[in-house]
Protein backbone atom coordinates (compact mmCIF):
# COMPACT_ATOMS: atom_id res chain seq x y z
CA UNK A 1 0.00 0.00 0.00
CA UNK A 2 1.10 3.35 -1.06
CA UNK A 3 1.55 5.68 2.16
CA UNK A 4 1.75 9.79 1.88
CA UNK A 5 2.16 11.81 5.12
CA UNK A 6 -0.01 14.87 4.73
CA UNK A 7 -0.75 17.79 6.36
CA UNK A 8 -4.26 19.87 6.59
CA UNK A 9 -5.37 21.54 3.31
CA UNK A 10 -2.72 19.44 1.88
CA UNK A 11 -4.44 17.17 -0.97
CA UNK A 12 -3.45 14.09 -2.96
CA UNK A 13 -4.46 13.06 -6.45
CA UNK A 14 -5.43 9.98 -7.73
CA UNK A 15 -5.82 9.98 -11.83
CA UNK A 16 -5.83 13.01 -13.13
CA UNK A 17 -9.55 13.64 -11.85
CA UNK A 18 -10.40 12.59 -8.36
CA UNK A 19 -8.69 14.53 -5.20
CA UNK A 20 -8.78 13.93 -1.90
CA UNK A 21 -8.06 17.05 0.73
CA UNK A 22 -7.52 16.30 4.19
CA UNK A 23 -9.91 18.63 5.46
CA UNK A 24 -9.56 18.56 9.43
CA UNK A 25 -7.43 16.73 11.54
CA UNK A 26 -9.02 16.39 15.49
CA UNK A 27 -7.49 13.89 17.76
CA UNK A 28 -8.31 10.19 16.11
CA UNK A 29 -10.32 11.39 13.34
CA UNK A 30 -9.98 13.32 9.94
CA UNK A 31 -12.12 14.59 7.76
CA UNK A 32 -11.41 14.28 4.09
CA UNK A 33 -13.04 16.57 0.94
CA UNK A 34 -13.34 13.91 -1.97
CA UNK A 35 -13.91 15.35 -5.73
CA UNK A 36 -14.69 13.04 -7.89
CA UNK A 37 -16.53 13.18 -11.59
CA UNK A 38 -20.03 12.52 -10.86
CA UNK A 39 -20.10 9.08 -12.28
CA UNK A 40 -17.74 7.65 -9.60
CA UNK A 41 -19.35 6.93 -6.69
CA UNK A 42 -17.58 7.57 -3.55
CA UNK A 43 -18.99 5.14 -0.22
CA UNK A 44 -17.44 4.66 3.69
CA UNK A 45 -16.37 1.10 3.00
CA UNK A 46 -17.59 -0.42 6.45
CA UNK A 47 -21.23 0.33 4.53
CA UNK A 48 -20.15 -1.10 1.23
CA UNK A 49 -18.78 -4.58 2.74
CA UNK A 50 -22.66 -4.54 4.69
CA UNK A 51 -23.99 -4.45 1.89
CA UNK A 52 -21.99 -7.10 0.84
CA UNK A 53 -22.82 -9.35 3.64
CA UNK A 54 -26.12 -8.44 3.44
CA UNK A 55 -26.46 -9.55 -1.09
CA UNK A 56 -24.88 -12.90 0.00
CA UNK A 57 -27.37 -13.61 2.48
CA UNK A 58 -30.39 -12.20 0.52
CA UNK A 59 -28.97 -14.79 -2.22
CA UNK A 60 -29.66 -17.56 -0.17
CA UNK A 61 -33.28 -17.03 0.13
CA UNK A 62 -35.94 -19.99 -0.72
CA UNK A 63 -39.09 -19.05 -2.59
CA UNK A 64 -40.63 -21.11 0.49
CA UNK A 65 -39.28 -18.65 2.84
CA UNK A 66 -40.91 -15.48 1.08
CA UNK A 67 -44.95 -17.00 1.56
CA UNK A 68 -46.26 -14.77 4.00
CA UNK A 69 -44.94 -11.81 2.64
CA UNK A 70 -47.92 -10.42 1.42
CA UNK A 71 -49.11 -9.97 5.07
CA UNK A 72 -46.25 -8.30 6.03
CA UNK A 73 -45.50 -5.21 6.60
CA UNK A 74 -42.69 -2.86 8.12
CA UNK A 75 -42.06 -2.70 11.93
CA UNK B 1 -33.45 -17.66 -24.59
CA UNK B 2 -33.16 -20.85 -21.83
CA UNK B 3 -31.87 -20.48 -18.57
CA UNK B 4 -31.15 -22.80 -15.70
CA UNK B 5 -32.26 -21.82 -12.38
CA UNK B 6 -31.99 -23.81 -9.27
CA UNK B 7 -35.05 -22.31 -7.59
CA UNK B 8 -37.64 -22.33 -11.02
CA UNK B 9 -36.23 -24.85 -13.11
CA UNK B 10 -35.26 -24.23 -16.70
CA UNK B 11 -37.22 -20.92 -17.85
CA UNK B 12 -37.82 -19.29 -21.43
CA UNK B 13 -36.48 -15.60 -20.75
CA UNK B 14 -37.00 -12.83 -23.60
CA UNK B 15 -33.59 -11.22 -24.06
CA UNK B 16 -35.53 -7.70 -23.95
CA UNK B 17 -36.75 -8.46 -20.73
CA UNK B 18 -32.57 -8.55 -19.20
CA UNK B 19 -31.25 -6.25 -17.40
CA UNK B 20 -27.84 -4.98 -17.31
CA UNK B 21 -26.09 -4.41 -14.01
CA UNK B 22 -22.94 -2.66 -15.45
CA UNK B 23 -21.34 -3.22 -12.04
CA UNK B 24 -22.95 -6.47 -10.91
CA UNK B 25 -24.11 -6.36 -7.25
CA UNK B 26 -21.98 -5.48 -4.22
CA UNK B 27 -21.24 -8.89 -3.18
CA UNK B 28 -21.90 -10.15 -6.56
CA UNK B 29 -19.84 -8.41 -8.66
CA UNK B 30 -19.29 -10.85 -11.26
CA UNK B 31 -23.57 -11.26 -12.08
CA UNK B 32 -23.97 -8.94 -13.93
CA UNK B 33 -26.81 -9.86 -16.63
CA UNK B 34 -30.12 -10.42 -14.69
CA UNK B 35 -33.76 -11.18 -15.68
CA UNK B 36 -36.29 -10.08 -13.27
CA UNK B 37 -39.18 -12.58 -12.47
CA UNK B 38 -42.60 -12.42 -11.19
CA UNK B 39 -42.83 -14.60 -8.23
CA UNK B 40 -45.90 -17.49 -9.26
CA UNK B 41 -47.58 -17.22 -5.94
CA UNK B 42 -46.86 -13.21 -4.71
CA UNK B 43 -47.68 -11.06 -6.72
CA UNK B 44 -46.22 -8.43 -4.21
CA UNK B 45 -42.46 -10.33 -5.31
CA UNK B 46 -39.96 -10.36 -7.63
CA UNK B 47 -36.72 -12.45 -8.36
CA UNK B 48 -33.77 -10.89 -9.77
CA UNK B 49 -32.20 -14.00 -11.31
CA UNK B 50 -28.61 -14.10 -12.13
CA UNK B 51 -28.47 -15.54 -15.98
CA UNK B 52 -25.34 -16.70 -15.56
CA UNK B 53 -25.00 -18.42 -12.06
CA UNK B 54 -28.16 -20.78 -11.87
CA UNK B 55 -28.32 -20.52 -7.91
CA UNK B 56 -28.23 -16.75 -7.70
CA UNK B 57 -31.47 -15.24 -7.07
CA UNK B 58 -32.37 -12.30 -5.44
CA UNK B 59 -35.86 -11.81 -4.24
CA UNK B 60 -37.14 -7.90 -4.55
CA UNK B 61 -39.93 -6.02 -3.87
CA UNK B 62 -41.70 -2.65 -4.22
CA UNK B 63 -40.60 -0.74 -1.01
CA UNK B 64 -43.87 1.32 -0.57
CA UNK B 65 -46.09 -1.50 0.11
CA UNK B 66 -44.28 -2.37 3.16
CA UNK B 67 -43.12 0.93 3.90
CA UNK B 68 -45.38 4.14 3.00
CA UNK B 69 -43.55 6.58 4.91
CA UNK B 70 -39.82 5.40 2.65
CA UNK B 71 -38.59 8.01 1.00
CA UNK B 72 -35.16 7.98 -0.97
CA UNK B 73 -32.76 10.43 -1.45
CA UNK B 74 -29.81 9.02 -4.19
CA UNK B 75 -26.86 11.09 -4.66
CA UNK B 76 -26.37 11.70 -8.37
CA UNK B 77 -23.22 9.98 -8.50
CA UNK B 78 -24.93 6.49 -8.38
CA UNK B 79 -27.76 7.15 -10.33
CA UNK B 80 -24.82 8.70 -13.37
CA UNK B 81 -24.22 5.17 -14.81
CA UNK B 82 -27.58 4.30 -15.78
CA UNK B 83 -28.00 7.40 -17.53
CA UNK B 84 -31.51 7.74 -17.28
CA UNK B 85 -33.46 10.70 -18.98
CA UNK B 86 -36.11 11.02 -16.75
CA UNK B 87 -36.79 9.95 -13.17
CA UNK B 88 -40.27 8.33 -14.51
CA UNK B 89 -38.19 5.55 -16.31
CA UNK B 90 -36.66 4.43 -13.17
CA UNK B 91 -38.80 1.98 -11.01
CA UNK B 92 -36.80 1.72 -7.01
CA UNK B 93 -37.22 -1.85 -5.76
CA UNK B 94 -35.54 -3.58 -2.16
CA UNK B 95 -33.44 -6.46 -1.49
CA UNK B 96 -35.31 -9.58 0.47
CA UNK B 97 -33.51 -10.65 3.07
CA UNK B 98 -34.21 -12.67 6.48
CA UNK B 99 -32.35 -12.71 9.92
CA UNK B 100 -32.85 -15.03 12.85
CA UNK B 101 -36.15 -13.02 13.21
CA UNK B 102 -37.62 -13.20 10.12
CA UNK B 103 -37.85 -10.82 6.90
CA UNK B 104 -36.05 -8.39 6.36
CA UNK B 105 -35.83 -5.24 3.48
CA UNK B 106 -32.78 -3.56 2.82
CA UNK B 107 -33.46 0.26 2.57
CA UNK B 108 -30.05 2.06 2.83
CA UNK B 109 -29.41 0.48 -0.90
CA UNK B 110 -32.16 0.02 -3.24
CA UNK B 111 -31.79 -1.20 -6.86
CA UNK B 112 -32.73 1.34 -9.14
CA UNK B 113 -33.84 0.34 -13.08
CA UNK B 114 -34.09 2.12 -16.14
CA UNK B 115 -36.83 0.56 -17.50
CA UNK B 116 -36.24 2.11 -21.27
CA UNK B 117 -32.39 1.30 -21.38
CA UNK B 118 -33.25 -2.01 -19.41
CA UNK B 119 -30.08 -1.00 -17.09
CA UNK B 120 -29.98 -1.26 -13.07
CA UNK B 121 -27.60 -0.41 -9.87
CA UNK B 122 -28.06 -1.28 -6.55
CA UNK B 123 -27.45 2.24 -5.37
CA UNK B 124 -26.45 4.04 -1.40
CA UNK B 125 -29.46 6.30 -0.37
CA UNK B 126 -28.20 9.21 1.92
CA UNK B 127 -29.18 9.16 5.43
CA UNK B 128 -30.15 7.40 7.81
CA UNK B 129 -31.77 3.66 6.81
CA UNK B 130 -31.59 0.58 7.51
CA UNK B 131 -30.13 -2.13 5.68
CA UNK B 132 -32.52 -4.99 7.05
CA UNK B 133 -35.50 -3.43 8.24
CA UNK B 134 -37.91 -5.85 9.75
CA UNK B 135 -40.83 -6.93 8.35
CA UNK B 136 -43.56 -7.85 11.15
CA UNK B 137 -46.51 -10.21 10.43
CA UNK B 138 -48.40 -8.67 14.02
CA UNK B 139 -48.53 -5.36 13.14
CA UNK B 140 -50.69 -6.10 9.27
CA UNK B 141 -52.83 -9.04 11.33
CA UNK B 142 -53.94 -5.66 13.56
CA UNK B 143 -53.99 -2.98 10.63
CA UNK B 144 -56.76 -5.91 8.86
CA UNK B 145 -58.97 -5.81 11.84
CA UNK B 146 -58.75 -2.44 12.66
Amino acid sequence: MLVLSRQRDESIMIGDNIVVTIVDIRGDKVRLGINAPSEIPVHRQEVYEAIQRENIQAASLAPEETRDIGGLTSK
Amino acid sequence: MWINTTRFGRIDVDSADLLNFQSGLPGLEQCREWALLADAENDALGWLQSTTRDDVAIAVVSPRRFVPQYQVRIPRSELTPLRLHDVKQAQLVVVVSKNNKGLTLNLKAPIVINLEARTGRQVVASGDLSLHQQLDHTLSTLKKSA
